[in-house]
């Protein structure tokens, strides 16, 4: 960018420092200095003759300005050297006058120059910075209403969203340090490629903070993994939806929910995590109810289902239990119904509480189906409390659950002739597969209850299994 | 048209037929509101033309007319 | 001042808004005819009726209280809820 040459000055009137520099570059003025003074907000408030309006701060932007005042020494257009803020022996230097500024004190530092402003550096960025966005831009007609337009696109959940404005969509991007343009893979059933840009458009669209961006992320590439088998789960007729369980530093560095109402609504990250990434499925992927999702029912997780877990207990986590170190920070993303609540508030050793929750989990998905759904149990911290008193781990409790919900063989037969049921072999089958209880704590402190969350009928290497991704910044 | 739109919207497809001095205004009108509807547009003027006329119009815009509410074959 | 948005989809579709797809038949389809009440449209959609009516074709009239306004509400309700096609004329 060509510069005039000389000193330029970049000022602002609201400036304490601006201010009390103005008669020190009246007197590099005079003293016969070429300077010329960009002033950002009032062009009356320079008392040199050499001004320009940069109110636009378009040259605040270019020559990437932070400070007010900043003094730039330039020779052949170009800029040689600058210094920040109002310091006597800099500016004497930078000017090559002695005995400039006579009166005032030595040093004073300067202001946030407006061009750094939240808000306006990305508008800055977007105008002059020459962005390109991995993605289409779509111009609204004149009369068209932004959240009108977003549901009659189709790109809405059925709740209004926050429309994607480029403005909107850099600020998300910050939020991670990842290319803009990875491609993270393919989605189902379209199989388009969704990149970290599509992401946060989407994740815009959720009303994330750009802070969630590499949780959700991360939920986007477990989602992903063949493993997970998304496809199937989004076409399936059966309830199920992703569930997003959050372990690590960054449930509290953006404040998710592990505590009262884990699973219902309130908590910003835990709604808006969720959502991202099942907007993700819709938009990118193109799977829609009643189309390529086939589910008789759904779920009100469908919306959007994503929990922190609470880490502070006895217990393991479950990112632990999924090889991730408890100061990393991670996403496990399972199928989930609905939460059914299990009531136990008389027992105080672990033994009956075990039977209670496992008559529970005996019924699920059918009272007399095995090896049927895996299940997510949120042990709340007053059952939780009952497990820690008796030195119970987690892999304890999960074994013994396991022991639990075997069905004796009689019971299997569904719907069948009473006749042959009464006649088949009395063996106990197990309910779940090896490793198909997953227990995470979670909930509010009163209440003596607990949550199962069966997953997707159809699990293991024909459906879908858990996967845990690491968040990465 | 913008009742065109609305139904739209509502999965009823369709268009809307206009004399050909309306053909500015749609298309300023479907930019506008982000969506151009099919249309058809017939000979004006209209207001003073006797029934027999109209009848006219109607005969010669038909096929027109089932290609708003019919797919190609 | 148009808004500008960032495409949140795998871009497989166009842009913009797309009419939906026409019926391949009209067969067993009802179609709606909606009258703007503007002066000898409701001569241009009788004969349209007729020639419809003609080939069969099941047809039901409606009317706007005025071509200055958009349709009112419980009328669109109504055609959504009775047709399977519209055509809308005749502006002038």
């Amino acid at each position: 960018m060509q510069l005039p040459e000389g000193l330029v000055a970049v000022v602002k009137q609201d400036c304490p420092t601006c201010v009390l520099v103005d008669p020190v570059l009246r007197e590099i003025e005079t003293r016969g200095v070429p300077l010329t003074v960009y002033v950002q907000d009032d062009p009356a408030f320079p008392s040199v003759s050499r001004i320009v309006d940069d109110r636009e701060l378009e040259h605040s932007y270019r020559l990437d300005i932070e400070t007010v005042p900043t003094l730039i020494q330039v020779a052949d257009g170009r800029e040689t050297r600058r210094v920040v803020g109002w310091e006597r022996a800099e500016w004497e230097a930078l000017s090559g006058l002695p005995a400039l500024g006579a009166g005032l004190p030595g040093y004073r530092p300067g202001c946030g120059s407006k061009s750094v402003e939240p808000g306006i550096a990305e508008r800055l960025t977007l105008r002059y910075g020459g962005v390109k966005f991995a993605a289409r831009e779509v111009v609204l007609g004149a009369l068209e209403d932004d959240i009108e337009y977003c549901f009659e696109r189709g790109w809405s959940d059925g709740l209004p969203v926050v429309p994607p404005t480029p403005e909107r969509v850099l600020r998300m991007l910050a939020g991670t340090r990842r290319a803009a343009d990875e491609v993270l893979g393919a989605v189902p059933p379209q199989h388009a490629p969704v990149t970290v840009t599509k992401v946060a458009i989407n994740a815009v669209m959720a009303g994330c903070k750009p802070e969630y961006l590499p949780v959700v992320i991360a939920a986007v590439e477990a989602a992903l993994d063949p493993a997970f088998c998304l496809h199937g789960l989004l076409a399936t007729t059966w309830f199920s939806g992703p569930m997003a369980v959050v372990n690590g530093p960054v449930r509290e560095a953006i404040g998710m929910n592990w505590r009262g109402n884990v699973l219902g609504q309130g908590n910003r990250a835990n709604a808006t995590i969720g959502r991202a990434l099942q907007l993700v499925v819709r938009n990118v992927g193109g799977g829609r109810p009643q189309e390529a999702d086939q589910a008789a029912f759904g779920t009100p997780g469908k919306l959007g289902f994503c929990f922190a877990e609470d880490e502070a207990t006895p217990w393991r986590t479950l990112g632990e239990d999924r090889g991730v170190a408890r100061e990393r920070s991670a996403v496990t993303l399972f199928s989930a119904d609905g939460p059914i609540g299990v009531a136990d508030q008389k027992s105080r050793a672990p033994e009956p509480l075990i039977e209670s929750i496992a008559g529970t989990l005996r019924a699920i998905d059918h009272y007399k189906m095995v090896n049927a759904a895996d299940v997510v149990i949120v042990v709340g911290p007053e059952h939780g409390r009952v497990f820690d008193q008796a030195g119970w781990s987690k892999a304890e409790t999960a074994a013994a659950l396991h022991v639990a919900t075997h069905i004796e063989g009689r019971d299997l037969a569904m719907g069948t002739d009473p006749a042959a049921v009464a006649s088949a072999a009395a063996d106990l089958r197990p309910k779940f597969r090896e490793g198909g209880i997953h227990l995470v704590r979670a909930g509010g402190d009163a209440g003596m209850f607990s949550a199962i969350i069966p997953g997707w009928l159809v699990k293991g290497t024909l459906g879908t299994d858990p996967v845990t991704r690491e968040v990465t910044p | 048209m913008q009742d065109i739109r609305e139904l739209d919207g509502r999965g009823i497809p369709g268009g809307y037929i206009a004399s050909d001095v309306f053909k500015t205004a749609a298309l300023t009108q479907g930019e506008a509101a982000g969506f151009h509807p099919d249309s058809l547009f017939v000979p004006h003027p209209i207001q003073d033309r006797t029934d027999e006329e109209m009848a006219a119009l109607a005969e010669a815009a038909f096929e027109n007319v089932l290609a708003l509410i019919r797919a190609a074959p | 001042m148009t808004t500008t948005l960032l495409d949140p989809t795998g871009e497989l579709d166009p842009v913009h808004r797309q009419p939906l797809a026409k019926p391949g038949s009209l067969d067993g389809l009802t179609v709606g005819l909606l009258d703007i009440s503007k002066a000898r449209g409701d001569v241009f959609l009788d004969r349209l009726e007729t020639l419809l009516d003609d080939r069969g074709i099941t047809v039901k009239r409606y009317k706007k209280p005025t071509f200055t306004r958009p349709a009112p509400l419980t009328l669109i309700q109504q055609m959504a809820s009775e047709v399977d096609v519209v055509v809308e004329g005749l502006a002038d």
